[in-house]
């Protein structure tokens, strides 16, 4: 099993705008910002592009009371940060889906399924996911979440799943793509294109 | 249909108060309790034990030892490069509503090196049982959850026993949730007497690969009811010769439990003396020199009281027993007065129902697969649709 193959959690609870996700997982495996995943949907017949945008680590009575004492030991410490399997939840957008071979960049006809694993996608399909850019349309018309950071985030995801010829190419082309989607807003894509920088 | 909150309101008022007026009652009783406990420690070790013996076998309390009954004890400094090891274990009882009859238990442990800065090893051992032969008892009947419950808590004191071995050598000491007695063994020795021998002889070989690891064990129980301590007490207060089977019965201080009597006598970080557990199944213990003592420990400044058992010989060395002492207070500093270890472990082994759930699809799938019908009671069937009662939300 490659550490693409392995699921990174399973879906809680899911619109056709996007999906939140729930694992147990020490922290070195934890899904980052801007990761690209897929979960199934229409009983396995497609797969849900999602763009990570959110990861909150949920309660836990035991890290509370750690964090609350004044006597925690070193090895305390060190046991709930690498041993302990912290709850993770994460949000991710819809920003596609897969139908047999094809990547769509549209909302998903039906939302994942309840419990529905979620896996990253792997390099190979982030490529072939992203190269298309109309999945930026998706991400900018999203209220209330951090759209600009989750973009260069997602991109710059993009441009690393490439060879490091290609990449610098395929970020002035998607920074084009910005140009266009938020171009009369000047400050705020000067501040996109910042962030594109290789 | 959820509980009947409105029936049970009504019900709560008289519960609470009839619980505040047992808990004044009991705090009356407590003085006499104290000064019972004070009376028998005045007496000579051998009075004590003359007394005890006199009482024989009908007589089911804490013996004296050599430490005088009033004694306190400081904790010793925590042994540099000491290791501490926990181990927990969970279970799923055999259920014949289930798709297929089974039981499994799941023992889950750490060991952590104080001092080091290094995150602590951690172990989780899961085991299925599904043969005839772990499904049934000696007498062809199917087995109870007290077995299962035996299985479970010689899988503990293995992963103690492999925690002492991997550390062999070294400083440790290995802490068990639960007291170091075998309990299901009295509830189904006499229906049982092969198999719990069996699992009783596990359990005690394992208790002496530990010790000849070098390590120590002890059980660590919290919020302990037992009142050992005061049943000795009460015998001290009889005359010799009326130490009957009714005087002893008649004991004021029943309702009181030893950790009333301690919570008053000792100080944070104190221990009491140890005494000796007089069940029956000590007896065993001590024939393989494993015999059961105990001590009140105060783990925190909240008051706390844990007792906490040991065998006979962590307890007849005072550096094994001190290193016991200090080891579980230094665990319990920052989990509010029970050791850190046990949390942990206790994590690592809970199975929870959702993992039920999950382990029995997958059974019923792979017994689908091989061609076997496989699925759960229709009573099962019915209690999983009314469970799954959708609630709307506001």
């Amino acid at each position: 099993m490659t550490s693409d193959d392995k699921a990174i959690g399973r879906v809680t609870r899911c619109s056709t705008r996007g999906f939140v996700g729930a694992v147990r997982l020490p922290e070195p495996e934890w899904p980052v910002f801007g990761t690209f995943c897929r979960a199934e949907a229409q009983q396995g017949h497609s797969q849900v592009i999602g763009l990570i945008y959110d990861l909150s680590i949920e309660d836990d009575e035991l890290a509370r009371q750690l964090a609350a004492t004044e006597s925690l030991s070193p090895e305390q410490l060190a046991d709930s940060q690498v041993n302990r399997q912290v709850p993770v939840e994460y949000r991710a957008l819809a920003v596609g889906y897969r139908h047999g071979e094809r990547f769509v960049q549209s909302l998903p006809p039906q939302p994942p399924l309840t419990l529905a694993p979620i896996h990253r996608l792997s390099d190979a399909d982030v490529r072939k996911f992203t190269a298309q850019l109309d999945f930026l349309k998706l991400v900018i018309a999203v209220q209330e979440i951090p759209v600009d950071d989750l973009l260069a985030a997602a991109l710059q995801t993009a441009a690393a799943a490439r060879p490091e010829s290609e990449r610098r190419a395929y970020l002035v082309e998607a920074a084009a793509e910005c140009a266009r989607l938020v171009g009369r807003d000047l400050t705020r894509l000067e501040s996109l294109v910042r962030s594109l920088r290789p | 249909m959820g509980l009947n909150l409105p029936q049970i309101l009504g019900q709560l008022e008289k519960m609470s108060a009839a619980l505040a007026e047992q808990q004044a009652a009991l705090r009356r009783l407590l003085p006499a309790a104290r000064k019972a406990f004070e009376h028998a420690a005045s007496l000579t070790f051998e009075e004590l034990d003359a007394q005890v013996k006199r009482a024989g076998d009908r007589y089911r309390g804490a013996r004296p030892t050599e430490e005088p009954l009033l004694a306190v004890f400081e904790p010793p400094p925590l042994d540099a490069g000491l290791v501490v090891a926990g181990a927990d274990g969970s279970q799923i009882y055999p259920d014949r509503h289930a798709p297929a009859l089974y039981f499994a238990v799941q023992v889950g442990g750490l060991a952590m090196e104080i001092g080091s800065g290094l995150p602590p090893q951690v172990r989780t051992q899961s085991q299925l049982y599904y043969q005839q032969e772990d499904l049934h008892d000696q007498q062809g009947y199917p087995i109870g959850n007290a077995m299962v419950n035996g299985r479970r808590d010689a899988q503990e004191m293995k992963a103690l026993a492999d925690w002492a071995g991997t550390y062999a050598g070294r400083p440790l000491v290995a802490l068990l949730d639960n007291g170091l007695l075998l309990w299901f063994a009295l509830q189904v020795r006499e229906q049982n007497q092969k198999d719990v021998d069996l699992i009783l002889q596990a359990y005690l070989g394992n208790l002496d690969r530990l010790r000849d690891s070098g390590g120590c064990v002890a059980g660590f129980i919290d919020r302990p009811r037992s009142a050992d301590v005061l049943a000795l007490a009460h015998l001290a207060t009889l005359p010799p010769s009326g130490v009957s089977d009714e005087a002893l019965r008649v004991n004021p201080f029943r309702a009181l439990t030893d950790r009333a009597l301690f919570e008053e006598l000792l100080q944070p970080g104190q221990r009491s003396a140890c005494f000796i557990d007089s069940s029956p199944l000590n007896e065993d213990f001590r024939k393989k020199h494993h015999e059961v003592l105990f001590f009140y420990l105060k783990t925190d400044s909240r008051g706390t009281i844990a007792r906490v058992e040991v065998p006979a010989w962590v307890a007849k060395d005072t550096a094994l027993l001190g290193c016991v002492h200090a080891a579980i207070l230094d665990q319990c500093r920052s989990t509010g007065g029970f050791p850190y270890v046990l949390v942990r472990a206790h994590e690592l082994a809970v199975i929870t129902n959702e993992d039920r759930q999950q382990l029995e699809g997958l059974i019923q799938q792979r017994l689908l697969e091989s061609g076997l019908g496989a699925r759960p009671s229709q009573k099962a069937t019915t209690k999983r649709w009314t469970r799954s009662r959708r609630k709307h939300r506001l």
